[in-house]
């Protein structure tokens, strides 16, 4: 957080400091009219009473004073906010190899699952695509901001069948996505492109046009697992998605599981759909100082003896 | 017969509870020896005291209090919590209490009233004194259980938030015909305040802000009852008369102790 005039804030303290020590002068000049009572601890015992009211009240005002010299000096902060309409395109792979049971039950359910955990978690009004490649990449779900439909296109992602073309992918993605506006790309996958544009050609390209691409590498290395129906070796190209996010802004997750895909994919729910925006504070700080300064006072006074 | 002594007389003669130690006032003994006088035609020779006649040389006579004769003694919260009231202070009807109890001094009945730690048995002073020291119950009815001798009708004013233990409670009703007049919290029924206001304790001196609104007051008007009733049941556990000391009337507050109308 950062103040535009600082010196307003200490002004409010000052101010607030100086309140607080008229307020306790003036409560002892008034403790000589004080009510006789028998026994003080009995009233407080059998009222239930701990709190000095008149103590809340100053503690109230002071605080308001305090936040209107804030308001004044102008407090500004970053912070990460939900970005209205915001687009995002799942790339799954559906690749051969997705169906290696390294990741429980699969790679390619495990996949399913977590974009739904991603649908899930992003915010109302962000349009979402999925794009399921193989050999090639086909368009599952186009842009919409419907969660139902696009919870349904998870469905109509096909079977696990043929190679990889990664670059393909993107190149369909960033075609889906408008010309302006939060845009992110996230890319699911388990292997090595091997058909195909060159992924690590196009990624930098994407993101000079201000789109973000996230990978997400699923699946084991070393597991000595093989992709069923093959005498290939189930394994990830961690480098290249890690240049291939690097390049466009994004970021790389590994997922070694299922429960960790799902973790990674709601995170970057939250992450795609919301930007770092600096914050102007001044407006909400000074009503809410204004309305707790004249509440208290007006409590105060209503309540009588103040202070 | 003033009708307060008769019904103090009439506590301080009733048999005490079965299987308690008595009280050693039932009428026909228990006499309490007064003074030695010279003897006169008429006296009871039984009651000659030899070794005093010996002494003097000249007859010397016993004489005891009569059966009817009483010992008033009183003891009589003089703390700060009893200057409070509405209309006027706690402080104001407990003395109108004490008094109207030596009041009912007669004949050869003693007067004891214990302030300061000390017994005042002057009759005209006993009403009057006024204590110059910090009131504490305990100690002064220790003083009391030494003091006064068995029988003795004993009058404690106070409002309950300095008493001694039980114990000291149960020992002083069997040796005494003990009554407490409990100082009613003037407000009892309702906390004549609204809002914040600022109380000031009236045995220490500290101030404290409070706000008191309907719920503080409802709050308030069960724990003074409840606390009254805890001490009623105490005192009266103990073996205790028990009555209330009413702001406004100590006098009468005292004859409803005791059961008379005012």
């Amino acid at each position: 957080m950062s103040f535009a005039h600082p010196l307003w804030l200490l002004a409010g303290i000052l101010v607030a400091t100086v309140f607080l020590w008229a307020a306790h002068r003036a409560s002892k000049r008034a403790a000589a009219a004080a009510l006789a009572y028998s026994n003080l601890a009995f009233f407080a015992s059998a009222t239930r009473q701990r709190i000095d009211p008149a103590l809340l009240i100053a503690i109230a005002c002071a605080g308001g004073i305090v936040a209107l010299g804030g308001a004044l000096a102008g407090p500004r902060f970053v912070a990460n906010v939900p970005v209205r309409g915001g687009a995002v395109v799942l790339c799954v792979d559906t690749s051969g190899s997705m169906r290696a049971t390294d990741v429980d039950p699969t790679r390619a359910a495990a996949a399913a699952a977590a974009v739904r955990a991603f649908v899930d978690g992003v915010p109302d009004g962000t349009r979402l695509a999925i794009i399921a490649f193989a050999g090639g990449a086909g368009v599952v779900q186009p842009l919409s901001d419907d969660k139902d439909a696009v919870r349904e296109a998870i469905g109509r992602i096909p079977p696990p069948n043929g190679g990889t073309a990664i670059g393909d992918a993107l190149a369909a993605a960033a075609r889906l996505l408008p010309p302006s506006g939060r845009r992110a790309i996230v890319l699911i996958t388990d292997g090595v492109n091997n058909l195909g544009i060159d992924p690590s050609q196009i990624a930098p390209q994407i993101g000079a046009s201000g789109i973000e691409i996230d990978t997400v590498g699923i699946g084991t290395n070393d597991s000595g697992q093989l992709v069923p129906g093959t005498d290939q070796a189930a394994s990830i190209d961690e480098d290249a998605l890690r240049q291939i996010a690097s390049s466009a802004h994004g970021v790389y997750a590994r997922a070694n599981d299922a429960g960790t895909l799902r973790a990674h994919l709601a995170a970057l729910a939250n992450s795609t759909t919301t930007e770092k925006k600096r914050i102007d504070a001044s407006l909400p700080l000074a009503v809410a100082g204004g309305v707790v300064l004249v509440l208290a006072l007006g409590g105060g006074m209503l309540a009588g003896r103040f202070p | 017969m003033n009708p307060l002594r008769a019904a103090i007389l009439r506590g301080a003669r009733a048999t005490p509870r079965p299987g308690a130690a008595t009280r050693g006032t039932r009428a026909g003994d228990g006499f309490v020896f007064s003074q030695l006088r010279g003897y006169v035609e008429g006296d009871d020779p039984r009651r000659i005291d030899h070794a005093a006649t010996a002494r003097v040389g000249a007859l010397q006579t016993r004489v005891y209090l009569e059966e009817t004769s009483l010992v008033l003694a009183a003891i009589v919260d003089e703390s700060g919590s009893m200057s409070v009231g509405r209309k006027r202070p706690l402080a104001a009807a407990a003395s109108e209490a004490v008094r109207a109890w030596f009041g009912a001094l007669e004949g050869e009945d003693q007067a004891a009233r214990i302030v300061d730690e000390r017994v005042v048995r002057d009759r005209r002073a006993a009403p009057l004194v006024r204590a110059t020291a910090a009131f504490r119950f305990g100690p002064a009815l220790a003083i009391a259980l030494r003091a006064l001798p068995r029988g003795a009708s004993l009058l404690a004013i106070a409002d309950g938030f300095d008493l001694p233990d039980d114990e000291s409670l149960a020992r002083a009703a069997l040796r005494f015909d003990a009554t407490v007049l409990l100082a009613r919290d003037p407000w009892r029924d309702d906390l004549p305040l609204r809002g914040i206001v600022r109380l000031r304790d009236a045995e220490n001196g500290r101030t404290r802000r409070v706000f008191v609104g309907s719920q503080t007051r409802a709050r308030y008007r069960i724990a003074a009852r409840a606390r009254e009733a805890m001490l009623r049941a105490r005192f009266r556990d103990a073996g205790w008369r028990v009555g209330v000391l009413d702001e406004g009337d100590g006098r009468v507050s005292l004859l409803h102790a005791f059961g008379l109308p005012a």
